[in-house]
This record gives structure tokens, C-alpha cells and sequence, in this order.
């Protein structure tokens, strides 16, 4: 099986060791640059060795990591595909890392009045929605200041969760814990104000 | 009746949501179930909610799904 065989070929002193971990680098490299490709609206306007280098830089921590997971691949998925996953993180941590670099997420107050722009609202209901936004930006302002913070930013203002996460000293499972808390104290205070938002069936 | 299911998603947090690190471990297997066609859902419920969720991790899982579509068919040989 495919799967094996890729183990059993990259473990210390197998005699094709030194091919298959080339062979898996290129396949790396390959992901990382499509990858990269992907989430180019992050990049701003870096391109030729930068963009390369970038890859390449994914492409070798992915490696290590995954060749130092080996006993950990427990065959749920193909080899590569296990593999390919620790290319797409380390694209993930390298692109938030260059866009906070490159433009860090303001600080500033979240600008409440825009909201009316974050959700849109369909003709004839402007009356209810002007009611509602109401009750969304008092909810808004009675959250604890990182909820404010991270809400604002990531709900409206579209600012990338890992990014937040550099800016703020943290990583993404506590910006969410955040933005999750954020989301439900609002829905909770939304609906005692008596505009409860309804659950769609996704 | 206003957008309830853009506020919806505006505001969305669901019950059972298994957060972002639950997810990274069988982010793999998820994917491969999509692509055969079964339906990730049943199997890890927790982490199907989370990526309707958090941004961060639906993006990686897109790029992954994108990455074992295209270039996960080779052998080491």
C-alpha cells in the first residue's frame, strides 16, 4: 500500500530514504506554492524570489514536521494527504505572519456606525432592520473589550483571525474562544431585547 | 422580517462546536471522506460545525481539500 510504503521509506537508513524524502519536499513545495497562489490577497504585492522563498520556507518546515510525526500518520487518510496538511498550516502561519508585518490590524475603535454596510438589508425592511442594528450596537458595546475587539475585527471588519492573533501576542483557538463568546452574548442579548436571531438549518 | 440568516451568520455559534484545535489532528481524514463522496459530518459532527465557524480553519481546510484533489495521487516510488 502506497501509504506504508511512504513510511516505510522515509524512516532513518531505509536505502531510498534520500529519494522519497526529495520526491515528498517537491510534492511540499508543490502544495505550498499552490497554496500561497491561494491566499494571494494577503500577500500584498510580494512576487518572484520572495514569493518563492516563501514557499520553499513552508516546504522545509512542513518536512521536518512531518518527518518528525511519522508514528503519529495513523493511516485515516492518504499519506500525502496527512503530509499536505502540515504544508497548508505552515502556509497559514507563514501568510499571517508577512500580512502582519506587512499592514497590522488598527487598533482603533470599532467604527459602530458602520454596520449598516456589514448587513445589507433587503428592500422594504428598513424600519426592523434600523431596530435591529440598534439593539446589535448597544449588545456590541456591552461586551468585554476583547470580545468587542476581536468581534469587530474578525465578524465585521474581515480581519484575518491569525492575524489578529500576532497583533494581539495570542494564537487562533483563543481568538476564537473569543469570538465565539462574543457571538453568543450577543445573540443572548439581541433576543432579551427582543430581536432574537434566528438559526438557519446549516 | 429582516436577513435573520445574515445576522445568522454574522452571529453564528453553534452547540457542539469542537474549536480549532480538535480539528487540526483529523483535518486529513475529513477532507478524504469529502472526497469520497461520504459525508464528514456523521463522522466528526464537532469539527463540521467549527469550520462553518472560524475562518481561519475553513480556509485551511478548503486549501487542503484543494491540495489532496490535485496533487495527493503519487506514489514514493
Amino acid at each position: 500500500m502506497s501509504a506504508d510504503l511512504w513510511v516505510e521509506q522515509l524512516r532513518s537508513g531505509h536505502p531510498r530514504r534520500e529519494q522519497t524524502v526529495a520526491k515528498l519536499h517537491d510534492a511540499l513545495l508543490r502544495v505550498a506554492r499552490h497554496e500561497l497562489s491561494r491566499r494571494r490577497g494577503q500577500l500584498g504585492s510580494i512576487r518572484g524570489p520572495e514569493f518563492d522563498d516563501l514557499a520553499q520556507q513552508a516546504a522545509d518546515d512542513a518536512l521536518v514536521n512531518v518527518l518528525g510525526k511519522l508514528d503519529e500518520f495513523q493511516g485515516l487518510s492518504r499519506f500525502t494527504t496527512w503530509a499536505y496538511k502540515f504544508a497548508v498550516f505552515e502556509v497559514s502561519a507563514k501568510v499571517a505572519r508577512h500580512a502582519w508585518r506587512r499592514q497590522p490590524p488598527s487598533r482603533q475603535e470599532p467604527a459602530l456606525e458602520l454596520l449598516p454596510d456589514a448587513l445589507a438589508a433587503r428592500p422594504g425592511d428598513r424600519l426592523e432592520r434600523q431596530e435591529q442594528l440598534e439593539a446589535l450596537r448597544i449588545a456590541i458595546g456591552e461586551l468585554t473589550d476583547r470580545q468587542r475587539e476581536v468581534f469587530v475585527a474578525v465578524a465585521l471588519n474581515d480581519v484575518p483571525i491569525d492575524v489578529l492573533a500576532m497583533e494581539l501576542g495570542t494564537n487562533r483557538n483563543a481568538i476564537y474562544k473569543n469570538l465565539f463568546d462574543a457571538r453568543r452574548n450577543l445573540r443572548a442579548k439581541m433576543a432579551a431585547a427582543g430581536h432574537p436571531v434566528l438559526e438557519d438549518a446549516a | 422580517m429582516t436577513d435573520p440568516l445574515h445576522l445568522d451568520e454574522l452571529l453564528r455559534a453553534r452547540d457542539g462546536d469542537a474549536g480549532c484545535t480538535a480539528g487540526v489532528d483529523m483535518m486529513d481524514a475529513y477532507v478524504e471522506l469529502e472526497l469520497a463522496g461520504e459525508d464528514p459530518t456523521r463522522v466528526y459532527p464537532g469539527t463540521a460545525i467549527h469550520l462553518q465557524s472560524c475562518p481561519g480553519c475553513r480556509t485551511d481546510h478548503d486549501g487542503l481539500l484543494e491540495a489532496a484533489r490535485r496533487f495527493a495521487d503519487i506514489d514514493p516510488e
